[in-house]
C-alpha cells in the first residue's frame, strides 16, 4: 500500500506548496493594497496510523494539511499622505465600518473619502466609517456593541453657531490714575467719566457676535478700588460713550492691595443679551505703575459659519473647522478589538469579520489599553514585504518539483511492478 | 519587511529633503522681502523610521519685532511732527532773510527812527508806513501758513485714519486665515508674515500693543489701551474739519468709541503718525498761533492814540488796526488776530489816507492830533511810538514766552521757540531713526533670510537626497537578484 500511500501523500504536498504559492500571489498582488495584511500557510502533518510497531508492518505515509494564516495584528508602515480624512492607526485597534448590507466589519483600510451622494467618509472598498455623534456621551460608553454608531456623515455639516460661556480678561490698571469724583461708567448717567476702555466680542445664542465695552473706572485711591462697568456695545449712544439705551449688564468692584494685586472676586458673570452666562476670569488683574496695558482677552463662542474642513485629533475626534477658523467636534472616532485579532475572518475589501475564535467584538476610545493612536494624513500600508515573498515562493516551487519527483518516482515502480507479470 | 521598509524609508527621505528644498526655495525667492522671515521645515521620525516634514514654522523673536513696532511708531510722530514744524518754519524762512516778522519789525523800527531824526521828509514818513504794510502783510502770511499747516496736518490724519480701518480689515483677513490654517495644521507662515507687514504698517500710523491667544491668533490694542482689533476690526472714526482758523479746534480721533487724542482725550495714544500730525495741529501750530496773534495784538496797542484833548476818549487803534476798519484796541488776546491785522487806512495812501497822520497823529479824529500846528519839524509822537515798541507790555500765558516782553523782543523770541521746537524735534527723529534702522537690523539678522545659510543647506539636502536615491537603488539590485534566481 505504501506506494499508492506515497502517490497520494506527494498529491498532498502539492496540493499544499500550490496553497502556499496561492498565498504568495494574493500577497504580491496586494502588495500595494491599503491596511492589506499578508496570509501565510502554515503546514502540519496528518500521520496514518501504521499499525503497531512490527517491524513486519510496512510504513503508511501521511498526508500534510494547510492552514491560511493572517498576520492581521502585524502593524503596517505608515504612509503619510495630504488628506485629512486618510487614516491610520498605529496600535492594535480596528475602524469600524459598515458595508452595504449593513453589517459592521472591522477594517484597518482608512483610505476615506467623502462619498458625494451620501455625504459619508467611505473608503476604497466602499465601507462606511461608522462613529459617534459627539454630543452622545450615553453612547460613546457602550463598550461591547455597535448600538449608537452611525456613519461619519461630513458632507451636509451644518452652520452652526456656539454661545459664548467663558472668558479670560487681564490687564493692568494704571496706580497713578486719578480717582474718579463724579458719575462713573457703572452709573450709566450721561456725564459719566472712566479711567480706561476695552471692548470684547462675545456671541449669543444664535452666534450674533455682541460687542461687550468693558469700562474700568477708578473708585477709591487707598485701599485702592476700581469699579468695572459692563455694557452692551448694541446700546451704545450714537454720539458719545453715555448714557448707554440699557443699564450696564454687570458691575463689579476690583479691589487691590498694597502690592497691586487683586484682591476682590477673581470673576465677573456678564449675561450676554440672548445668550449665555459669560463667566470672565479676571483672577490676574494688578494695578501697578504702569499704564494701562491689556494682557490676555479671550472669549469662547463662535458666529455661525459654514464648515471649510475638518480636522481629526489622535483621540478620534472629529472636528468641523469652520470658515471663521473656530472649530468643534462633530463625532467620536471608536476602534473595535478582540482578543485574537489574527484569528478574524477576511472579508473582501480589506475588512475583517469577527469570528468565534477571534472572540467578541469591544469598543473602545483611541489611546485607550493598546488600542493605539489615530493618524491622520496617513494610511497604513500592506504588510506584504516582496522579498520574502519572492524566496516564498522559490521554497515552494522547488518543494512543489520534489514532491512532483516523489510522484514520479511511484509510478515509475508501479511500473516495474506491472511489468513483473506480461 | 526590512527591504520594503529600507524602500520605504528611502522614499520618505527622498519626500523629506524634496520639501526642505522647496522650503529653502521659497527663502532664496522671497530674500529680497523685507518682511519675509526665514521659514523651517521641522522633520520628524516616523514610526517605521521614516523621516516626514511635520510642518512648516518661521523663524521670529517677538521681543524684537516688538521693539522695532514701537520704534516704528516713534519714528513716525517724529517724522510728522518734523513735517509740521517745516511748513511753520517757511513763515520765518532763512534766519538771515528780512521776510519774516520779526525782521520786518526790526524794519519798522529803523524807519520810524529815521522818520523821528527827519520829521519833515515825507518821504521817510512814507517809507514808514511801506515798512508796517510789510509787516502786516507779514504777519497775515505767516497765520495763513500756521492755519494751512493745521488744515494739512487735520487732512493727514483724516488719510491716515482711512488707512488704518482699510488696514484692520486686511489683517482681519490675514489673522483668519492664519487662525484657520492653524486649527487645520496648514502651513500659515507666509499669511503671518503677511500679517506681520500688515501690523508694521498700522504701527506707523499709530503706537499698538498686541496680546497673542491660542491659535496664532492676535488681539491689537493702541498703545493707551484701546482696542483695534480683537476678532473683528474695530472702527476707527475722525471727523475732518472742511477749514480750520485760529479760533476752531480740530475733531478728535475714536477708537472704539473711545477719544485717543485732543486735550480731553480719555486713553491718549503715544506714539505713531496720528499722534505726531495731532500735536502739530493740536499744539506747536496753535502755540506759534498765538505768538503771532499777540505780536499782532502787541503792535495795535503800541501804536494806539490816546486823546489829546483830556477829554477822557479812549484809546483808538493808531498805525495798526486789528482789522480793516476797527478802530479799537484789544485789552487782551484776541484768537487769529494776526491774520487780520493791517495798517489804518487813514494813513495808507491807497486808501486815501495821508503818512502824515503817522507824524501827526489824528487817525481817530481831531481828539487824538498829537501835532496840532502841524510843525513840520515835529517828532514827539514818532519818538513816542519808537518807545512804546521797545517798552514792555503782557502778553498772554498760551503763547509759552516770557510773559512781560516789549513787542520786539516777544516777536524774536517767537522766531527762536519756532527753531528750537524744530531743532528737538529734528535731534529726536534722527535719534529715532537710528534706533528703527538698528531694530530693523536685529529683526533682520534673526528672522530673516540668511542667502549663505540656504546655500548650505541645499548642499546638505543633495547629499542626503543622493544618498537616499542611492539607496533605492540598491535595493533595486536585491530584487533584481532575486528575481534572477526564479527562471
Amino acid at each position: 500500500m505504501s506506494l499508492y500511500g506515497m502517490l497520494r501523500t506527494s498529491v498532498s504536498g502539492m496540493n499544499a506548496q500550490s496553497n502556499l504559492l496561492g498565498t504568495v500571489s494574493d500577497n504580491v498582488a496586494n502588495s500595494g493594497t491599503t491596511g492589506y495584511k499578508a496570509a501565510d500557510a502554515e503546514f502540519s502533518s496528518l500521520m496514518l496510523d501504521s499499525g503497531g510497531t512490527a517491524a513486519s508492518v510496512g510504513y503508511q505515509p501521511g498526508s500534510v494539511d494547510t492552514k491560511v494564516r493572517y498576520g492581521i495584528s502585524t502593524q503596517g508602515t505608515l504612509n503619510y499622505t495630504s488628506s485629512p480624512t486618510d487614516l491610520a492607526i498605529n496600535g492594535n485597534g480596528f475602524f469600524l465600518v459598515k458595508n452595504t448590507a449593513g453589517q459592521t466589519l472591522l477594517t484597518r483600510a482608512g483610505a476615506f473619502q467623502i462619498d458625494a451622494t451620501s455625504g459619508n467618509l467611505v473608503n476604497t472598498a466602499g465601507l462606511t466609517l461608522m462613529g459617534y455623534p459627539a454630543n452622545d456621551a450615553a453612547a460613546q460608553s457602550t463598550l461591547n456593541g455597535t448600538g449608537g454608531l452611525v456613519p461619519v456623515n461630513i458632507g451636509n455639516a451644518k452652520v452652526s453657531a456656539n454661545a459664548s460661556t467663558k472668558g479670560t480678561f487681564t490687564a493692568n490698571l494704571p496706580s497713578a490714575a486719578t480717582v474718579v469724583t463724579g458719575d462713573t461708567a457703572g452709573s450709566n448717567a450721561a456725564d459719566a467719566t472712566y479711567t480706561a476702555k476695552s471692548s470684547l466680542v462675545a456671541y449669543d445664542k444664535l452666534g450674533a457676535p455682541v460687542t461687550l465695552d468693558i469700562y474700568m473706572t477708578r473708585t477709591a485711591a487707598n485701599p485702592a478700588a476700581w469699579e468695572m462697568a459692563v455694557y452692551n456695545r448694541a446700546d451704545a449712544p450714537a454720539t458719545g460713550s453715555f448714557p448707554y439705551a440699557a443699564g450696564a449688564l454687570a458691575t463689579q468692584t476690583l479691589s487691590f492691595n498694597e502690592a497691586g494685586a487683586l484682591t476682590s472676586a477673581g470673576s465677573i458673570a456678564i449675561p450676554v443679551p440672548n445668550g449665555a452666562n459669560v463667566t470672565l476670569d479676571i483672577a490676574g488683574m494688578t494695578q501697578l505703575a504702569s499704564g494701562y496695558t491689556p494682557l490676555a482677552a479671550t472669549v469662547d463662542g463662535n458666529a455661525p459659519a459654514s464648515v471649510s474642513s475638518v480636522s481629526i485629533d489622535q483621540d478620534g475626534t472629529l472636528n468641523a473647522v469652520d470658515q471663521s477658523g473656530q472649530k468643534y467636534a462633530m463625532y467620536k472616532i471608536p476602534f473595535g478589538h478582540v482578543s485574537s485579532p489574527n484569528n478574524l475572518t477576511p472579508v473582501a475589501g480589506n475588512a475583517f469579520q469577527v469570528s468565534e475564535q477571534s472572540g467578541d467584538l469591544q469598543v473602545g476610545a483611541p489611546g485607550e489599553g493598546g488600542l493605539g493612536k489615530l493618524i491622520s494624513g496617513a494610511t497604513e500600508q500592506s504588510t506584504v514585504d516582496m522579498a520574502s515573498e519572492l524566496t516564498r515562493m522559490i521554497v515552494a516551487q522547488r518543494d512543489y518539483t520534489a514532491n512532483s519527483k516523489v510522484f514520479q518516482t511511484g509510478t515509475e515502480l508501479l511500473d516495474v511492478l506491472m511489468n513483473l507479470k506480461r | 519587511m526590512s527591504l520594503s521598509v529600507a524602500l520605504n524609508t528611502a522614499q520618505s527621505s527622498l519626500f523629506a529633503a524634496a520639501s526642505k528644498l522647496s522650503v529653502s526655495s521659497r527663502n532664496i525667492g522671497a530674500a529680497n522681502d523685507p518682511s519675509a522671515t526665514r521659514k523651517i521645515a521641522l522633520t520628524a521620525t516616523t514610526a517605521d523610521g521614516g523621516t516626514r516634514v511635520v510642518s512648516i514654522t518661521r523663524a521670529s523673536n517677538n521681543a524684537l519685532y516688538v521693539r522695532m513696532l514701537q520704534a516704528n511708531s516713534d519714528s513716525a510722530a517724529s517724522s510728522a511732527m518734523n513735517d509740521g514744524l517745516a511748513g511753520l518754519q517757511t513763515t520765518i524762512g532763512d534766519p538771515q532773510s528780512q521776510t519774516s516778522p520779526a525782521a520786518r519789525l526790526a524794519t519798522l523800527s529803523n524807519a520810524l527812527t529815521a522818520a523821528a531824526n527827519t520829521p519833515d521828509d515825507p518821504a521817510l514818513g512814507q517809507a514808514a508806513v511801506t515798512a508796517a504794510q510789510d509787516l502786516a502783510q507779514s504777519l497775515n502770511d505767516a497765520s495763513a501758513i500756521v492755519q494751512k499747516t493745521r488744515a494739512e496736518a487735520d487732512g493727514k490724519i483724516a488719510a491716515s485714519v482711512t488707512h488704518v480701518n482699510d488696514l484692520l480689515q486686511q489683517f482681519a483677513t490675514e489673522n483668519d486665515a492664519v487662525v484657520n490654517g492653524s486649527i487645520r495644521g496648514a502651513d500659515v507662515t507666509d499669511a503671518m508674515d503677511r500679517r506681520d507687514a500688515i501690523l508694521t504698517q498700522i504701527s506707523q500710523e499709530m503706537g499698538v500693543s498686541t496680546v497673542s491667544r491660542a491659535g496664532n491668533d492676535i488681539v491689537i490694542y493702541t498703545d493707551s489701551g484701546a482696542t483695534l482689533f480683537d476678532r473683528s476690526p474695530r472702527t476707527v472714526t475722525f471727523q475732518a474739519s472742511p477749514a480750520l482758523d485760529a479760533a476752531t479746534t480740530g475733531k478728535a480721533v475714536f477708537v472704539d468709541g473711545v477719544a485717543v487724542t485732543g486735550a480731553d482725550a480719555t486713553m491718549p495714544i503715544r506714539s505713531g503718525a496720528i499722534a505726531g500730525l495731532t500735536k502739530v495741529r493740536d499744539q506747536i501750530a496753535v502755540t506759534y498761533q498765538t505768538q503771532l496773534d499777540e505780536v499782532a495784538r502787541g503792535l495795535v496797542s503800541a501804536f494806539a492814540e490816546s486823546d489829546q484833548t483830556g477829554g477822557g476818549a479812549p484809546d483808538a487803534a493808531g498805525l495798526f488796526t486789528a482789522s480793516r476798519g476797527s478802530n479799537a484796541v484789544p485789552p487782551v488776546f484776541v484768537a487769529g488776530l494776526a491774520g487780520t491785522i493791517a495798517i489804518n487806512a487813514a494813513v495808507d495812501p491807497s486808501r486815501g489816507g495821508a503818512p502824515s497822520r503817522l507824524r501827526d497823529g489824528g487817525m481817530n479824529g481831531a481828539a487824538y492830533i498829537y501835532n496840532p500846528t502841524g510843525a513840520a519839524s515835529y517828532a514827539g509822537h514818532l519818538d513816542g511810538l519808537t518807545a512804546a515798541l521797545n517798552a514792555t507790555q503782557p502778553f498772554a500765558a498760551g503763547a509759552a514766552l516770557p510773559g512781560n516782553a516789549s513787542v520786539s523782543q516777544f516777536a524774536t523770541a517767537s522766531v527762536s521757540w519756532l527753531e528750537q521746537q524744530r531743532q528737538s524735534t529734528t535731534g529726536n527723529l534722527d535719534s529715532q531713526k537710528a534706533v528703527l534702522s538698528q531694530a530693523t537690523g536685529a529683526l533682520s539678522s534673526a528672522t530673516g533670510i540668511n542667502l549663505d545659510q540656504e546655500y548650505a543647506n541645499q548642499l546638505d539636502l543633495e547629499r542626503s537626497y543622493q544618498a537616499s536615491a542611492k539607496l533605492m537603488g540598491v535595493v533595486n539590485q536585491l530584487y533584481d537578484a532575486l528575481l534572477a534566481v526564479i527562471r
